[in-house]
């Protein structure tokens, strides 16, 4: 992948929030129990503001900050990945968000190499705010499951 | 009163006689042996009878607490046990289980004096004291009135309902999927926790007060909830969080990894420790690591210990954080239970014949304090070992069975596969179906189940009375 100005970029990250919305959608529809559909409904609503807030990025009407520092509660990464190529009909809640973490911080991953690929300063920063919005993104699910799955009681 | 008779008054909280630690680790029997009479009576001498009690408002059934204080205080322990039943059909179960620090007590005045007023023990005393004094007595029970209840789940929530909804006039029959009756009390609670005698007999009251008890029934296989309701003016499920769950991590699918529900159902329900008089063995093993910190977490990991084997809690935030009871906490530490805490499992390592016998855990450390104020646990670069282990208990929480979910068209599920209904009323999105206990909230407390009994065998009541 290679980019040339950030109006590519912003196009780029603007297409990957679809595509996550539209994966949500899908697995929506596979859902059997209403629960769930409602559950990955909400996670594509939430991929869609994530495209409009990045819209207005690209209208010169928000900033995105750099170095704002997100919270990293890695509790995804020693997670096993849940297969949502095979039936998924009855995935639980906790199975949901583990797809959502993973999905995430696979997109921070992504906008954090493509930093490393580019020598302009201002690639390089839009770059690292993206990752920046998708770890922010991961923290949200990560304190989700923290609060609703780890309860330990 | 007279100066000199005041001094002599001992106005600290009385202590529980327990089972001493080096004795109790290596037995099964009930840990703490309840009050003398003359404790009980000392005890409850200590209540200052406040004119706006606080206690009674902070019991989710709202028992009478200064009313059967004063009988005690009064050794009319006859009179005590009327007033605590008026509130409270399951008082044995609940003196020793409900977490009264957190309730009832909670709100004791005399709390930063010389401690608060022991409300569980003196119940657990009254429940105890009837007893012993032969047949249980049944009250006189109002004529039918020819309605008909089927309660799901014979745990504390279903038999709340029952107890309540029989003395109402109401025909009531329990459909239990297990082969005995009360749900988590047999299951889930052990022996030395809660003797099962104890819940045999409360159940055993329920019964002769005309409920009717289903054993090896289960409502979604056997018949659905629409079926029953061809036969029932009313459905209360109460059917508990019978669904374990795991961490989603490598390893888990190894022998000797067990849920705790597997694991204490061994224990508690099926006597796995009683092989071979009872006929389905437990594993002895040497190295146990319970994952989690509630009270199923120390209920496994103390049961683990009277096994013979070596027990420890591995918990991935701090002592204070630990969802379990303080007083079963420091009943563990006594007894010698190990305390991993802000240890986290990554993954378990099996043998060649696919049994457990490593375990790889890193050490937490609790970060800044998010927006919520709470600091959450974050992992420590590099702090990652691995430690011998021949079992692994995971003990993170459970949720309700999705059977009744799956079988009952129109109940609305929430995310957690937990059954939504009113909170005041056990109303449920189905007309004629109620719900409360576990089933609504996740897995809670005996006394929260029964307090949404009640308020559903209230509104329950209400709709047939309307009929």
């Amino acid at each position: 992948m290679k980019f040339e100005s950030v109006d590519e970029i912003l196009d780029f990250a603007i297409g990957k929030e679809e595509e996550a919305a539209q994966f949500y959608i899908d697995l929506a529809r596979k859902m059997a129990p209403p629960n769930m559909k409602e559950v990955f409904e909400e996670f594509a609503q939430e991929e869609k503001k994530h495209k409009e807030k990045l819209l207005l990025v690209k209208g010169g009407k928000k900033v995105l900050l750099t170095r704002e520092k997100v919270m990293d509660l890695k509790i995804g990464d020693t997670l096993l990945a849940v297969d949502t190529t095979i039936d998924v009909s009855d995935i639980t809640y906790q199975e949901a968000l583990i797809i959502a973490m993973k999905a995430e911080k696979a997109a921070f991953k992504l906008y954090h190499d493509l930093a490393k690929t580019t020598k302009d300063s201002e690639l390089k920063n839009l770059f690292l705010s993206l990752a920046q919005e998708e770890a922010k993104h991961k923290l949200r699910f990560e304190i989700e499951y923290d609060d609703n799955i780890l309860i330990e009681g | 009163m007279p100066v000199t008779e005041k001094k002599k008054l001992d106005l600290d909280r009385k202590e529980i006689p327990k089972q001493l630690p080096e004795v109790r680790k290596h037995n099964f029997n009930e840990v703490a042996l309840g009050y003398s009479a003359e404790t009980a009576v000392a005890e409850a001498k200590r209540c200052i009878k406040c004119p706006k009690p606080k206690c009674v408002g902070n019991c989710p059934v709202e028992i009478n607490i200064p009313g059967f204080i004063d009988a005690i205080a009064e050794k009319d322990f006859d009179k005590g046990i009327k007033i605590l039943k008026q509130k409270n059909c399951l008082p044995a179960i609940c003196g020793r289980v409900c977490p009264q620090e957190e309730q009832c007590e909670e709100t004791c005045i005399l709390q930063r004096k010389n401690g608060q007023i022991a409300i569980g023990r003196l119940e657990r005393f009254l429940a105890d004291w009837e007893a012993t004094q032969g047949e249980l007595k049944v009250p006189e029970l109002p004529k039918s009135t020819g309605k008909k209840v089927a309660v799901i789940g014979g745990g504390p929530a279903g038999l709340t309902v029952a107890g309540d909804l029989i003395q109402l006039g109401h025909q009531v029959t329990i459909f239990e999927a297990l082969h005995e009756m009360g749900g988590v009390l047999i299951y889930g609670i052990p022996e030395f926790r809660l003797p099962k005698a104890i819940v045999k007999r409360e159940v055993d009251y329920l019964n002769k007060l005309g409920v009717n008890l289903v054993t090896n029934y289960v409502v979604g296989k056997t018949k659905t909830i629409d079926s029953l309701l061809e036969e029932y003016n009313a459905i209360f499920v109460g059917s508990g969080a019978g669904l374990p769950w795991f961490m989603n991590i490598p390893g888990e699918n190894l022998n000797g990894v067990y849920s705790a529900n597997e694991y204490l159902t061994r224990l508690n329900l099926m006597k796995g420790f009683l092989f071979p008089e009872y006929h389905t063995p437990v594993k002895n093993h040497k190295k146990v690591a319970v994952v989690g910190g509630g009270n199923v977490a120390m209920d496994c990991a103390r049961s683990a210990l009277r096994l013979g084997a070596e027990s420890r809690i591995v918990y991935r935030r701090s002592r204070e954080e630990m969802p379990a009871r303080l007083e079963e906490i420091e009943n563990a530490e006594e007894e010698g239970v190990i305390f991993d805490l802000l240890t986290l499992p990554l993954r378990y390592i099996g043998d060649e014949n696919g049994w457990v016998k490593e375990m790889e855990i890193q050490k937490m450390e609790l970060g800044e304090p998010d927006d919520s104020g709470r600091r959450r646990p974050v992992p420590i670069a590099g702090s990652e070992k691995i430690v011998p282990v021949d079992a692994v208990i995971c003990a993170i929480g459970n949720s309700p069975n999705p059977l009744i979910a799956k079988t009952t068209p129109g109940l609305t599920i929430g995310k957690r596969g937990n059954i939504e209904a009113d909170e005041e009323t056990g109303k449920t999105s189905r007309d004629r179906i109620w719900a409360g206990g576990d089933v609504v909230t996740g897995a809670a407390t005996v006394i929260l189940a029964m307090g949404a009994g009640r308020k559903a065998a209230r509104s329950i009541h209400e709709y047939l009375c309307s009929l």
